[in-house]
């Protein structure tokens, strides 16, 4: 990689993109992390599969109908288009079923690519977790292809203690598929989570959203666009963005509806908090829309917790650090709430209640 | 219980409370009754420790420490307890998360070991039956949703839970009907009249006094109390208005 190839900040797409901090993280000196793989891993049996530095670990894998191989992602995005060489395909039959896949990236410094392609047949069902933690640039791609009634439900943390996590989806919804994907940032990375998701079969559900958590001088961001081309498409982008100290956490989310594309409900809800005056939440809330009966709720606000709320805790004998972490967790609760495994969500309250417990 | 000497304190660099002493005992209740604007809310919250209601003179004696040392958090856990006229609405919180939290804090501040989860949700039960409250509501984010007596009741099952030695109850009878004002009067009767607690009830009119008896009434006039006496008080400046009596 050089420096040249990385997308400018002078691009409106990119403006908020942190790509000093990918940079270093892609120059930095391996070192060892110090983290135990299997402590990366939920409880659960189903397929699991490590990559430590990119490169797929089989000792503390077992893939099951996950096969690993070697390809190169076709987009145009710049960063998606580097995650080549070593990655995973998920592919299912029509009315296949794989619950509880979890794809666990260890990074130890420097750039590691992985392009993942998944494509589920008609009304085939799959969850999966992915977790990063470690350090470095974590650079990946992900293709979804949903065939008519498929369902997927998938949910990523961003643990790593530091460097640079970069994702992006290009996802193909089919008639009455759905596809969740709930986004946690609650390391001391920078990130970028960049989706595109196109609906185009009727009735096809999109959702991505989640929540980034930010302190010190770090930037997290997510830039999604959904773009519905049929009829009777749902789409949901709930993000909040909570940040302390002098850090920025940046949300830019946009909907298309294609001409023809009637009876789409849309929803966009960006929320951001700050927790000092230091910090910022960018919000880009983006409506794009051709065709006339149609329905697209959208919000964007950024605030402070609230002191009456604050003081209201601390009366009742809660103190002031405790309080904010209760609100605070209470203001990312209803966006790790669409993770709908009671394990999972569980494991996701817990790793942001740990990154709360350490910011305030 | 609580000794207040010659307390003054400001909001938004404005002098609220000019000078106000009073001595309230182990099994008494007093009403502190005033006009709107005499400072009565601003009482409550500096004795709560609300920040921005800040304290510039006098002293505050709260079981024998001084209570405007104390942080909100600590007062509480010294036995305070703050009835809030307007209960805050805590979206993402349920009732009986924050009310486990708030036991058990102050549990910890007093040296004291957690109540599990069986027995807090025992205690939350039978303090929701006693005022009337459905169960379902304790699993509620708090106070969202909530009507104007469904918040005060839950502020009275609140202070059930938590079993303070001091209450401050600002203005808990605004927007009550006739059977959430005599259900959250019984609640003070029975979670507070005790010879170890002492009550102050802090009220623009006299009709929560007709359910809770107060053993002494004070008026509040321009930041001082300018009269005290028995409950007969409370029914002179209902009939003859807060100008005669603070006169």
């Amino acid at each position: 990689m050089t420096i040249l190839e990385l997308p400018s900040p002078r691009l409106e797409e990119w403006r908020w993109a942190d790509m000093a901090t990918l940079k270093a993280a892609a120059d930095a000196e391996p070192r060892d992390a110090g983290i135990r793989p299997a402590d990366l891993f939920l409880d659960g049996d189903g397929p699991r599969l490590l990559f430590v530095d990119g490169v797929f670990e089989p000792a503390h894998s077992r893939p099951g109908p996950v096969k690993v191989a070697r390809w190169a992602p076709e987009t145009v995005h710049p960063l998606g288009g580097m995650a080549e060489g070593e990655g995973w395909v998920l592919s299912l039959e029509a009315e296949a079923a794989v619950t509880g896949i979890q794809i666990v990236h260890l990074g130890s410094g420097g750039e590691s690519h992985v392009p993942a392609r998944i494509a589920l047949g008609e009304d085939a069902v799959a969850t999966m977790v992915e977790t990063y933690a470690g350090t470095g640039w974590a650079n990946r791609f992900a293709r979804f292809d949903l065939a008519r009634g498929a369902r997927l439900m998938r949910s990523v943390r961003l643990l790593q203690a530091d460097g640079f996590v970069s994702l992006r989806d290009e996802a193909v919804i089919g008639e009455a598929a759905s596809l969740v994907s709930i986004f946690l940032g609650a390391g001391g990375m920078g990130s970028r989570i960049d989706g595109a998701l196109t609906l185009t079969g009727k009735g096809a559900f999109a959702e991505m959203g989640g929540a980034l958590l930010t302190s010190g001088t770090q930037k997290q961001e997510a830039a999604v666009a959904v773009r519905h081309e049929a009829i009777e498409g749902t789409s949901r982008q709930l993000w909040r963005a909570v940040a302390a100290n002098r850090s920025v956490a940046s949300l830019a989310a946009r909907v298309e509806v294609a001409r023809g594309a009637q009876q789409t409900d849309g929803e966009q809800s960006l929320r951001g908090l700050l927790l000092e005056r230091a910090a910022t939440v960018n919000l880009k809330p983006e409506l794009e829309i051709f065709a006339d009966d149609v329905k697209c709720a959208h919000g964007a606000t950024v605030g402070e917790l609230d002191a009456r709320a604050l003081f209201y805790l601390q009366s009742r004998g809660i103190d002031e650090a405790r309080a904010k972490a209760l609100l605070t967790h209470a203001f990312v609760a209803d966006a790790l709430g669409r993770i709908g495994d009671d394990a999972v969500r569980a494991a996701f309250e817990a790793d942001a209640a740990r990154w709360l417990e350490a910011a305030l | 219980m609580l000794k207040i000497d010659n307390l003054r304190a400001e909001v938004d660099g404005k002098e609220i409370l000019k000078g106000l002493s009073l001595d309230v005992n182990a099994g008494e209740v007093h009403a502190i009754m005033g006009p709107n604007g005499a400072g009565k809310s601003t009482l409550g919250y500096v004795l709560g420790g609300r920040p921005g209601y800040e304290p510039t003179g006098g002293s505050v004696t709260f079981a024998g420490e001084d209570l405007l040392e104390k942080s909100a958090h600590e007062r509480a856990a010294a036995g305070l307890f703050l009835g809030f006229q307007y209960p805050v609405e805590i979206p993402g919180i349920s009732n009986v998360q924050f009310l486990r939290e708030a036991l058990n804090a102050q549990r910890r501040g007093r040296g004291e070991g957690p109540l599990s989860g069986g027995e807090f949700l025992k205690l939350a039960r039978a303090q929701a039956d006693a005022l009337g409250m459905d169960h379902e509501m304790l699993k509620r984010p708090v106070n969202v949703g909530f009507s104007g007596g469904e918040k005060k009741r839950n502020e009275m099952v609140q202070m059930g839970i938590i079993g303070p030695k001091l209450a401050i109850l600002d203005e808990t009878d605004s927007g009550l009907d006739i059977d959430a004002l005599k259900a959250v009067g019984e609640g003070i009767n029975r979670i507070m009249r005790a010879p170890d607690k002492a009550v102050l009830l802090i009220t623009h009119y006299q009709r929560l006094l007709d359910y809770v008896q107060p053993d002494f009434v004070h008026v509040l006039a321009e930041g001082r109390i300018v009269r005290s006496g028995g409950p007969e008080l409370a029914h002179e400046l209902e009939r003859e208005g807060y100008g005669a009596v603070a006169a």
